[in-house]
């Protein structure tokens, strides 16, 4: 019997992720005045299907991306989730709860971060703007708004080179060569 | 006739003066030191429920931001938009920084300037009362507010006046601020 071909479920989780980053950021540097098509996104695209793409990883072996498209997914789904509670002052969340909220979601991802220097280099890319721009978004929630702004064109830049991972998968596969590629890492 | 532009000075000064004398007795009108107060208590409401918070500022129904003569406004200066005018909806959503007086003052301008003060600031404009049509003397106290996802949030409010000086009204505003500092 052929076995037959799976497709990477890293591609839905990277469409998601990139997305529904993208748009937040459309806000945040004041292009889209509403924060509601990122409710709605963060529900959705970034939040369901970068989730079940983080199951799915699950069972192709790759535990960064099990624990990284599971736990961004589930991100997307609280801070939606938290807009919406705000609205129905139902567990309010002040300025500097979500700023606290931040906070926790950077230490996360700090240790996601040195996986991903080891993994290549689209990746480290990835990561280190995704840290960059939680902690000018933490430093926004302290007293320095305006620091929004420099969040925002930095996880545009991470929402892109996420988007260049997901086009890798997909163009190289569809090409059958190395149209794409992902650089090396930027430790070994 | 040599004398008709003296009196026509006169009578302005004296309907000029009008209002003011109707401040210092009308208890209908807004105070400096409530517009303060109001002002940093939106502040806090829009600190405390973030984004969701702008709309109850559009709703005129609510004394909570429209009382006497007076109302809070919220508005973004980074993003040239009024985010919410309890009197004015159709402002709402528009550019503001082009705005003039009828003293050709850019009056966003000034309140932005004002605001970005970090214990806020006034500022000085002509506009109407709510329901005339006839421009006023303004002064307005504006204040920033930080509010999650949004880079530059600014609260003002303001009163009908044609006395009160720059110095007066930033020891109210100073006043004000050290009672609501020392309030539990």
């Amino acid at each position: 019997m052929a076995e037959s071909k799976l497709a990477n479920p890293a591609v839905v989780g990277l469409a998601g992720f990139g997305l529904t980053t993208l748009v937040l950021q459309f806000h945040n540097v004041g292009w889209m005045s509403s924060i509601g098509p990122v409710v709605w996104l963060g529900l959705i695209f970034g939040g369901l299907a970068q989730f079940i793409a983080g199951l799915q990883e699950q069972k192709t072996g790759n535990t960064f991306g099990y624990c990284a498209f599971t736990s961004y997914g589930a991100f997307w789904i609280a801070l939606a989730l938290m807009l919406i509670a705000n609205k129905y002052d139902l567990f309010k969340a002040s300025t500097e709860d979500v700023g606290w909220f931040l906070v926790a979601w950077t230490l996360f991802t700090t240790i996601l971060w040195v996986g991903s220097l080891r993994i290549h280099g689209a990746m480290a890319l990835t990561f280190t703007l995704l840290l960059a721009g939680f902690i000018l978004l933490d430093l926004a929630h302290f007293g320095f708004p305006a620091l929004t702004v420099a969040a925002g064109y930095t996880l545009m830049a991470c929402a892109l080179v996420a988007w260049y991972m997901m086009a890798r998968i997909i163009l190289n596969e569809l090409y059958g060569r190395e149209l794409l590629p992902a650089g090396r890492p930027w430790l070994s | 006739m040599r004398h008709i532009p003296f009196a026509l000075a006169g009578l302005t000064l004296a309907l000029g003066a009008v209002p003011a004398i109707g401040w210092a007795q009308n208890p209908d009108a807004a105070t400096p030191a409530e517009v303060v107060t109001k002002v940093r208590e939106a502040v806090q409401y829009l600190n405390a429920k973030g984004l969701a918070g702008f709309a109850d500022f559009n709703n005129n129904k609510d004394a909570r931001w429209v009382w006497k003569d007076s109302y809070v406004f919220v508005y973004s200066c980074r993003d040239d938009v009024m985010i919410a005018h309890p009197l004015r909806p159709d402002l709402v959503g528009r550019p503001i920084l082009q705005m003039r007086d009828d003293k050709d003052r850019p009056v966003f301008q000034e309140l932005c300037k004002a605001g970005a003060r970090k214990d806020g600031g006034w500022a000085e404009y002509w506009w109407p009362k709510p329901g005339e049509a006839k421009a006023s003397r303004k002064i307005s106290y504006a204040h920033g507010a930080a509010v999650s996802f949004k880079s530059d949030i600014q609260v003002g409010a303001g009163i009908y006046d044609d006395t009160l000086t720059p110095a007066e009204l930033d020891k109210i505003a100073e006043e004000a601020a050290r009672l609501q500092k020392a309030a539990p």
